[in-house]
């Protein structure tokens, strides 16, 4: 289980400090494909980087931490000593494999080049081609340039790297933005074979809540900075309890109806401003002035299907 | 398409470029009103001060148009040259140091020349990669700023004037180096080579310094933006050791612009090194072309000229023949 024990994260900029990801609590059972959705700019990417351990000035944790529930040798796992198992406990799968991968160095040498030194390499790239034949690459990708491979064949390089080990935690940022939705496909049913052999918690972002629907065991929904529902899939996306959610779900086409899709209208708050209240109050149907004034708590309605809403029993009925 | 049509292709357009050069040194000084045969009759005359007969100045016109390859209208020169300088290496005799032929003084002196520019080319851009690579690679430190500043001091002078400081400090102010280079003929010996690197070694620093300050600013740029692409994001993100970073990923990236850098400027250093020749009067091509402009020995300039031209191209070509080992994405079209 990762525990995110009220997480804050904080970006310096020349304007002051900014927080990406204010107070985020929650226990991320193990074994599950976790999906996070939420408009660009609401702390996906930063929540990612602050589990992953990257965490460089400007950013900066500046309240919380994190219990990963990973033993090592050394002992439990902490955001201090993280970086040493880097693609070993936890990896990390970018979204663009095109600019991803080293354009003059062969495939296989960017999958040995984190190993330690004193590793057998040729032993190990033997168990890299076995590896790589399984997930239905050609072995001869290995021995590959990047320019010489397509586009589902780069991100299938780059899940193989970020697979390989086994890590019990894989971030998976929008990896499949980039590709057409028949690689796309592909893709997200690889991920999806190899989380079931391998029982690792992936955490998943993606902008597109088709893919969540089709993906995703639990479902964690971000807004201006915090997490405002968080859930299984299927309560999540069937029984919303935050009106963010139930508007995003809404917004989704489905084949054979042909009326007109509603956005989510207006914008999230600067993050800038003094927020109090909700903040999603401004573009809620539901709001009243308790909302304007008052921040709700992150609750757990049902039995491990958590929101942060006011009005929880009207946004069911609705 | 393969390997060897892609060596045909750039051999082919090597020749097309020595035969341009070779043709413009041919054209050019038989562009200028002046007659050199004319001229040397004149000087003749003056010399002795009287008239002479005008039989014998034919005479001597004729035996001297045979000598110089001047016989025959301008089309059958041109050719009569193209035929010499290709097939045989032949310029004709040294006016100056007449009768032996350019092309020994030229095979004398192209040693010295290449032995120079080889030594200062290599030393410049492997050296000055290197620091742009470390300034840029930590480019937030304050050494890096430092190796910098040498570098905006140093990439703006020009070599003429850097030599002349070299000299002023080196061989007058603390006299530690020659003040030009002397170098007897002899056989080699250890202490013949000493001698050599000794005297050479102001020229091939001005060469080294020159070449050094834009070697380092450009690899620093290049280092400082690759350091933020994709493939070094996620080499760290990976646990990459920040060593292999830095050179299986930064430099094996930031180099290729570099090798194209130094394809295209080494016509620039070749001149460099002809004027940094002359400065300390090295015995090399450089010198060779100086003194054959002050003689108005033609033959030796045409011969030193067209073997710069096959100097600057050869170089180019060899660099251009290597440059897919170091960039798989070039393929062989």
């Amino acid at each position: 289980m990762i525990r995110l024990n009220n997480i804050v994260a904080t970006y310096s900029t020349v304007r002051g400090q900014v927080n990406a990801v204010d107070g985020v609590d929650l226990a991320i059972p193990n074994g599950n494909i976790v999906g996070i959705a939420g408009e660009s700019g609401c702390g996906k990417s930063t929540l990612l980087k602050i589990i992953y351990g990257d965490i460089i000035y400007p950013l900066a944790l500046s309240r919380g931490h994190i219990d990963y529930g990973i033993e090592s040798n050394k002992g439990e796992i902490t955001t201090k000593d993280i970086q040493q198992y880097w693609f070993k406990r936890i990896s990390y799968i970018p979204q663009s494999s095109m600019s991803s991968l080293n354009p003059v160095v062969r495939i296989r040498q960017q999958f040995l080049d984190f190993l330690e030194p004193r590793q057998n390499k040729k032993a190990i790239l033997e168990e890299i081609r076995d590896y790589v034949k399984g997930l239905d690459l050609p072995p001869e990708a290995l021995d590959a340039y990047p320019h010489q491979l397509s586009g589902g064949m780069r991100q299938r390089i780059m899940v193989a790297m970020g697979t390989f080990f086994k890590p019990d935690i894989i971030l998976a940022d929008e990896p499949t933005t980039a590709l057409d939705v028949v690689v796309q496909k592909g893709i997200l049913l690889l991920l999806m074979d190899i989380q079931e052999q391998m029982k690792n918690t992936i955490l998943f972002v993606s902008h597109d809540m088709g893919v969540h629907y089709q993906i995703s065991h639990k479902m964690l929904i971000m807004y201006a900075a915090k997490v405002v529902e968080f859930g299984d899939s299927d309560s999540v996306f069937k029984a919303s309890l935050h009106p963010y959610t139930k508007m995003l779900i809404e917004a989704l086409p489905t084949i054979g109806d042909a009326h007109q899709r509603e956005g989510v209208s207006g914008r999230p708050p600067s993050l800038w401003d003094n927020l109090v209240g909700c903040r999603f109050a401004a573009r809620c149907p539901f709001a009243t002035e308790l909302c304007k004034t008052e921040e709700p708590a992150f609750i757990e309605h049902q039995p491990g299907h958590f929101a942060a809403c006011h009005h929880v029993d009207k946004v069911r009925q609705a | 398409m393969n390997l060897i049509q892609y060596i045909l292709t750039r051999v082919g357009s090597y020749l097309v470029i020595l035969f341009v050069g070779i043709t413009v040194t041919f054209f050019l000084p038989r562009l200028m009103p002046s007659d050199p045969i004319e001229g040397y009759i004149n000087q003749i005359q003056t010399q002795a001060g009287q008239t002479m007969d005008p039989a014998a100045i034919t005479k001597l016109r004729q035996s001297l148009r045979e000598l110089y390859g001047l016989e025959g209208n301008l089309v059958s020169q041109y050719f009569n040259y193209l035929k010499k300088v290709f097939f045989e290496f032949d310029f004709g005799p040294s006016l100056s140091g007449f009768p032996k032929p350019v092309s020994e003084y030229i095979l004398q002196a192209l040693p010295w020349t290449a032995g120079l520019l080889g030594v200062s080319i290599i030393f410049s851009w492997l050296i000055g990669n290197l620091i742009g690579l470390l300034a840029g690679f930590f480019h937030n430190t304050r050494w890096a700023t430092g190796l910098e500043v040498v570098g905006v001091i140093l990439y703006p002078i020009p070599y003429y004037i850097l030599a002349l400081v070299l000299i002023l400090l080196f061989a007058y102010v603390w006299p530690i180096f020659p003040l030009s280079t002397t170098i007897r003929p002899g056989p080699m010996s250890i202490g013949k080579i000493r001698l050599i690197v000794y005297n050479s070694f102001l020229p091939a620093l001005t060469l080294v310094l020159a070449g050094f300050g834009w070697n380092v600013l450009g690899m620093k740029a290049l280092s400082f933006a690759n350091k933020e692409e994709g493939y070094v994001q996620f080499a760290r993100l990976k646990g990459v050791p920040s060593r292999t970073i830095m050179f299986q990923y930064v430099a094996k990236n930031s180099f290729l612009p570099q090798i194209t850098a130094l394809a295209l400027s080494i016509g620039g250093i070749f001149n460099g090194a002809l004027l940094t020749e002359i400065l300390f009067s090295y015995p090399g091509l450089g010198l060779r072309m100086r003194t054959a402009i002050g003689n108005g020995d033609f033959n030796m300039l045409y011969g030193t000229v067209t073997i710069s031209i096959i100097a600057v191209a050869t170089a180019a070509l060899i660099i251009d023949l290597l440059y897919p080992f170091f960039d798989p994405r070039i393929r062989y079209q």
